[in-house]
C-alpha cells in the first residue's frame, strides 16, 4: 500500500489508542484521588502532567496544578497533542484523507464522534467531563469492534493494528509510572491501605481488575500487578500482548528490505525478553522505574524503526546494463516550502508531530 | 405549500396556468401530504445524513478551508424518457465531436485550414497545450470524462450552457443524493420507475481499464489533496472504483514509467485519473512551482506508458470563448446538425460583438473566459450601476477575456426554502449536468441521471455550489409500460 496511506493508518490507530488512554489516565487519577483526604495530602495531578509531557507548559498556562486545569488540558485543549480533543480532530482529519481505505462504518463512527466532541467541548463547560470520558471509552471500544468486524485483514488493517498495539504498550507502562510517581514521596507506605487502594484503582483503569482477580485471587500484590500489566501474554493491555501484536502485524505486512527485517528481528527480540524475562518480584527489586524506562525506550525505538522502514524510505529495484538486479533504499522526498495551492499544511504538521512523538 | 410567484416562463413541475405536469402529480401529492412539518423533518434528516457521512465540500474562504454540506433540496427533478433520449443523443454527439476536434487540433488542424475557426482562437489561446501536439492518446480519446451543463429556456428546450472537459466534478453528489432520497422518501422513489445511478463507478472503472495494456492494471486517482473543494469526490471515486487515491508526492517517474511509492517498493501505474488542472501536473513542463504534480509525468505520457484521463490540453476546447464555435465543430466533424443548441454568444475578441456587448450590458451575462465556478460572472440585470461600469471598463481593457450571452430565463423548479418568514416550495432556477464517459473504443456513455443544481437565493441565476447553490436528486424515468431494467443504465 502507499507509504503515505500506511503512515496515515498507523497514525490513526495510534491516535485512537492515545485518546482512550488519556481518558483512562484521567479516570485512574480521579479514582485515586477519591478518598485521598482520608489518607494523606497526595498530589495526584502532578504525575499525570509528567506522563503526558505537560508539566512545564501547565504552570505557564494555568498556574497552580488543579484538577480542573488538568482536565481542561487533557480533554479540551486543542493545542496540546496529549488532549482528547486534539487527538480526535487529527484522527478525523486523517480518516478523511484515508477514507477510501476505511470501511464506511468506521468512517461514519469517527466522523460522528468528531462532530459530537466538537459540539460538547467547544462550549468550554467541563462540569460533566466524567460523562464525556465514558463516551470516549465507548467510542474507542466501538472503534476496535468495527475495525474487527468490518475491515478486510489487509495492509490497511495491519498498519492500524500496529499503531494501536505500540501505543497501548507504551501507555500501559506509563500508567504504571503514575503509580511509581505517586509512591515516590513516601515509599514507606508500601502495603498500606492507601497503597492497596491505589493499586486497585490502577487495575481498574486498564480494565484489569477482574482479570487480576481471576488469575491471582483476592490479595493484590504489587509484583503480581506488574506481572499482569507487563508480562502476561493473554491480557490485552499488557506490554507483552502489544509487542506480540506488532510482531504479528509485521509478519502479515511482509518484509522486503533490510530495515523491515531489522525491525522484525528487534521486535522478536523484545518479545523474547518479555516471554522469558524477569518475574514480577525481580522487576520490582531491580527497580520498577528502571525497568519501565527500558520498556519505554524500546517502544520508542520500535516506533522510529517503523517510520524508517515503512514510511520515510522507499525501496527501488534497479537493473544495471548487464541486467543485474539490485535493490536500494532511498529517502522519501520531503515537501519543500512554498508549495502551490493550499495542500500541504496537514502533511507537514503531521510529520512534525510524528517526530516530536519519537524524540520525546 | 407551493408558491409559484417566482416561476419562470417554463417551470418543470407546473404548466404556465398552474396545472401540475402529469409526471409531477405523484410527487406534488406526496409532498402535500407530508405537510410543512413533515418536510422540515425530512430536510433535517437529509442534512444530518450528509454531515455525518462527511459529504462536504471546502470553500476557500480562509487558509484552512471551511467544510460545508452541499445543500440538498428534497423535491426531486424528474426527466421523462423522451426528454432523456434527446439529451443523451445530444451529449453523445457533442462529446464525440469534441474528441475529434481535440485530436485534430493537436495533429493535422484540418478545422483551422478550413477557415471555420480563426487559428488565433486556438493557437493563440493560453489553454492550447503545445506539449500535446503529435501525441496519440489511445483510441484518439482526449475527453474520457465530461460534464456538459444544460439549461432549459423559456420554451422548455434544453440548451448547452457550458462544456466541462477537464475535471468536471459533482458526480459523487448524484450518487449520494440518490442514497439520501432512498433513505428519506423510499415510498416516493419506489412509486416512480427511476433509472439507477449507482453503476457510475463501475462504468468509470471499465472505461479506465479499457485504456490499459496490461490485464492487471493499476488505476489511480490523482488529487491535489484534502483541502481541494472536491476532495470528498476524489476519495469517493477512488474507493468506489477500487483505485488508489494518490497525491503528487506519492508518485515517481523512473525510466519513462510512472510508479507509486508503496511499503513494498515501487508499483507501476497504468491509468491516472487526473483531478487537477493541466497546469499543475508536471513542474518540468508546466508550472515549475507546482508541487501537486509529478516531475516527468509528461515524459511518461509521451512514451505511451500511462494513460492520462482526461488528456492534458482539453482546456482549449471547453474555453468559454470557443463555445460560440461548437455548433460548427459538430457540423464539421460529424456532418450533422447539433441536437442540443447553444445559447447565442458574443465574443469580446470580435469588434462587432464587443460593441454590442458594451451597448447591451444590462441584458447580458458577462463571463470571464478563464474562470469557472461562477467566479467573476456578472449578470447584467442584477448588477448595480457601479458594477456595470466596472464591468465595461474591464471589457474595454481586456476584450479577449470576456464573452457575453443574453440572460437566459432558466427554467424553475419547486424547491423547499424559507421565504417571507415561512417555509414552502418556491420556484427556483435550475440547470442540469449529465456526466459522460468515453472508453478506448470511442463509445460515449451517459450516466442516466445527472446533477441538478438549484440557485436557492430568490431570483438568482447562479447555481454554483460556491455561490450559494444547492442540488437536487435527478430522476430519469424509464419509458412507460416497458419492463424495468435494473443494473444497466442504457437499454
Amino acid at each position: 500500500m502507499l507509504s503515505r496511506a500506511a503512515r496515515s493508518l498507523y497514525r490513526l490507530g495510534f491516535l485512537i489508542e492515545r485518546t482512550e488512554n488519556i481518558a483512562r489516565i484521567l479516570d485512574v487519577n480521579s479514582r485515586m484521588s477519591v478518598e485521598q483526604e482520608a489518607f494523606s495530602e497526595l498530589d495526584v495531578w502532578s504525575p499525570i502532567l509528567e506522563i503526558t509531557h505537560n508539566r512545564e507548559g501547565f504552570e505557564e498556562h494555568f498556574g497552580e496544578v488543579s484538577a480542573a486545569g488538568v482536565v481542561r488540558l487533557l480533554l479540551a485543549d486543542t493545542e496540546n497533542p496529549y488532549s482528547v480533543r486534539a487527538c480526535i480532530i487529527e484522527a478525523r482529519e486523517i480518516a478523511r484523507t484515508a477514507r477510501e481505505m476505511l470501511s464506511e462504518e468506521l468512517w461514519l463512527h469517527i466522523n460522528l464522534f468528531y462532530l459530537q466532541t466538537e459540539h460538547e467541548l467547544s462550549g468550554g463547560d467541563l462540569h460533566r467531563w466524567k460523562d464525556f470520558s465514558e463516551k470516549v471509552h465507548l467510542f474507542c471500544n466501538a472503534f476496535h469492534g468495527l475495525m474487527q468486524n468490518t475491515m478486510v485483514r489487509g495492509d490497511a488493517w495491519q498498519f492500524m493494528r500496529m499503531g494501536v498495539a505500540l501505543e497501548r504498550a507504551q501507555m500501559t507502562q506509563r500508567i504504571l509510572q503514575i503509580k511509581y510517581h505517586l509512591l515516590l514521596p513516601s515509599s514507606s507506605d508500601v502495603g498500606s491501605a492507601l497503597d492497596m487502594h491505589q493499586w486497585q484503582a490502577l487495575l481498574r483503569s486498564v480494565s484489569g481488575y477482574e482479570a487480576y482477580r481471576r488469575l491471582y485471587k483476592a490479595k493484590i500484590e504489587p509484583a503480581k500487578v506488574v506481572k499482569l500489566l507487563l508480562l502476561n501474554p493473554g491480557f490485552p493491555r499488557s506490554v507483552h500482548f502489544g509487542i506480540r501484536e506488532v510482531s504479528l502485524a509485521l509478519r502479515e505486512i511482509g518484509m522486503c528490505n533490510e530495515d523491515q527485517f531489522q525491525l522484525y528481528r528487534d521486535t522478536e527480540q523484545f518479545l523474547d525478553d518479555l516471554r522469558g524475562g524477569a518475574a514480577g518480584e525481580e522487576i520490582i527489586s531491580m527497580g520498577l522505574f528502571n525497568y519501565l524506562q527500558s520498556v519505554d525506550s524500546r517502544c520508542h525505538l520500535l516506533g522510529m524503526q517503523i517510520h524508517k522502514a515503512f514510511f520515510d524510505t522507499i525501496t527501488v529495484s534497479l537493473e544495471d546494463d548487464r541486467e543485474r538486479c539490485f535493490t536500494i533504499q532511498i529517502n522519501q522526498q520531503q515537501q519543500a516550502n512554498g508549495a502551490v495551492g493550499i495542500r500541504d499544511t496537514s502533511n507537514d504538521q503531521f510529520t512534525t508531530s510524528g517526530r516530536q512523538e519519537l524524540s520525546a | 405549500m407551493f408558491d409559484r410567484s417566482d416561476a419562470a416562463p417554463f417551470d418543470e413541475a407546473f404548466e404556465p396556468y398552474g396545472q401540475v405536469r402529469p409526471e409531477y402529480s405523484a410527487a406534488i401529492d406526496y409532498f402535500s401530504r407530508q405537510g410543512v412539518e413533515g418536510i422540515e423533518h425530512m430536510h433535517q434528516s437529509a442534512d444530518l445524513a450528509m454531515l455525518n457521512q462527511g459529504v462536504t465540500f471546502t470553500v476557500y474562504s480562509d487558509s484552512r478551508g471551511t467544510e460545508k454540506i452541499f445543500p440538498f433540496d428534497l423535491m426531486p427533478r424528474l426527466i421523462t424518457a423522451a426528454e432523456w433520449d434527446h439529451i443523451e443523443r445530444g451529449i453523445i454527439q457533442r462529446v464525440t465531436a469534441m474528441n475529434m476536434f481535440l485530436e485534430d487540433i493537436y495533429h493535422e488542424q484540418k478545422i483551422l485550414r478550413s477557415g471555420l475557426i480563426p487559428p488565433s482562437q486556438i493557437l493563440g489561446s493560453s489553454l492550447y497545450c503545445r506539449e500535446m501536439t503529435g501525441l496519440n492518446p489511445i483510441g484518439g480519446v482526449h475527453v474520457h470524462i465530461s460534464g456538459i451543463d444544460l439549461i432549459r429556456n423559456q420554451d422548455g428546450e434544453f440548451m448547452v450552457l457550458e462544456d466541462n472537459l477537464r475535471c468536471p466534478s459533482g458526480v459523487s453528489y448524484v450518487i449520494e443524493n440518490r442514497l439520501v432520497s432512498s433513505r428519506i422518501m423510499p415510498d416516493l422513489l419506489g412509486s416512480y420507475r427511476v433509472r439507477p445511478v449507482s453503476q457510475y463507478p463501475q462504468m468509470l472503472y471499465e472505461a479506465m481499464n479499457s485504456f490499459s495494456q496490461s490485464r492487471d492494471s493499476t488505476i489511480a486517482v490523482l488529487t491535489p489533496g484534502v483541502y481541494n473543494s472536491a476532495y470528498f469526490e476524489h476519495t469517493f471515486l477512488a474507493s468506489q472504483m477500487g483505485a488508489e487515491l494518490v497525491e503528487g508526492p506519492d508518485l515517481l517517474v523512473n525510466n519513462d514509467k510512472l510508479y507509486m511509492k508503496t511499503t513494498r517498493g515501487l508499483k507501476r501505474i497504468d491509468v491516472l485519473y487526473l483531478r487537477l488542472d493541466t497546469d499543475y501536473i508536471d513542474p518540468l513542463v508546466f508550472r515549475p512551482d507546482s508541487l501537486l504534480g509529478v516531475p516527468g509525468l509528461m515524459h511518461v505520457y509521451r512514451a505511451g506508458n500511462v494513460t492520462l484521463a482526461n488528456a492534458p490540453g482539453n482546456g482549449v476546447a471547453d474555453d468559454k470563448s470557443l463555445y460560440a464555435y461548437t455548433p460548427d465543430i459538430i457540423r464539421f466533424y460529424l456532418g450533422e446538425e447539433p441536437i442540443l443548441p447553444i445559447v447565442p454568444t458574443y465574443l469580446g475578441s470580435r469588434p462587432d460583438d464587443l460593441a454590442y456587448m458594451l451597448n447591451h450590458l444590462p441584458e447580458l451575462v458577462i463571463k470571464p473566459t478563464d474562470a469557472s465556478g461562477g467566479y467573476g460572472l456578472v449578470v447584467g440585470s442584477h448588477a448595480s450601476k457601479q458594477e456595470l461600469a466596472e464591468c465595461a471598463a474591464n471589457l474595454k481593457a481586456n476584450p479577449d477575456h470576456y464573452v457575453a450571452q443574453p440572460i437566459q430565463q432558466l427554467s424553475t423548479h419547486p424547491s423547499f426554502v424559507e421565504q417571507d418568514g415561512k417555509q414552502a416550495f418556491c420556484s427556483r432556477h435550475i440547470d442540469l449536468r449529465p456526466f459522460a464517459i468515453c472508453g478506448a473504443d470511442g463509445d460515449v456513455k451517459v450516466l442516466s441521471g445527472g446533477l441538478t443544481r438549484v440557485a436557492l437565493k430568490r431570483g438568482s441565476l447562479v447555481v454554483n455550489s460556491s455561490q450559494g447553490g444547492g442540488s437536487k436528486d435527478t430522476w430519469v424515468l424509464y419509458p412507460n409500460k416497458s419492463p424495468v431494467q435494473t443494473g444497466d443504465s442504457h437499454a
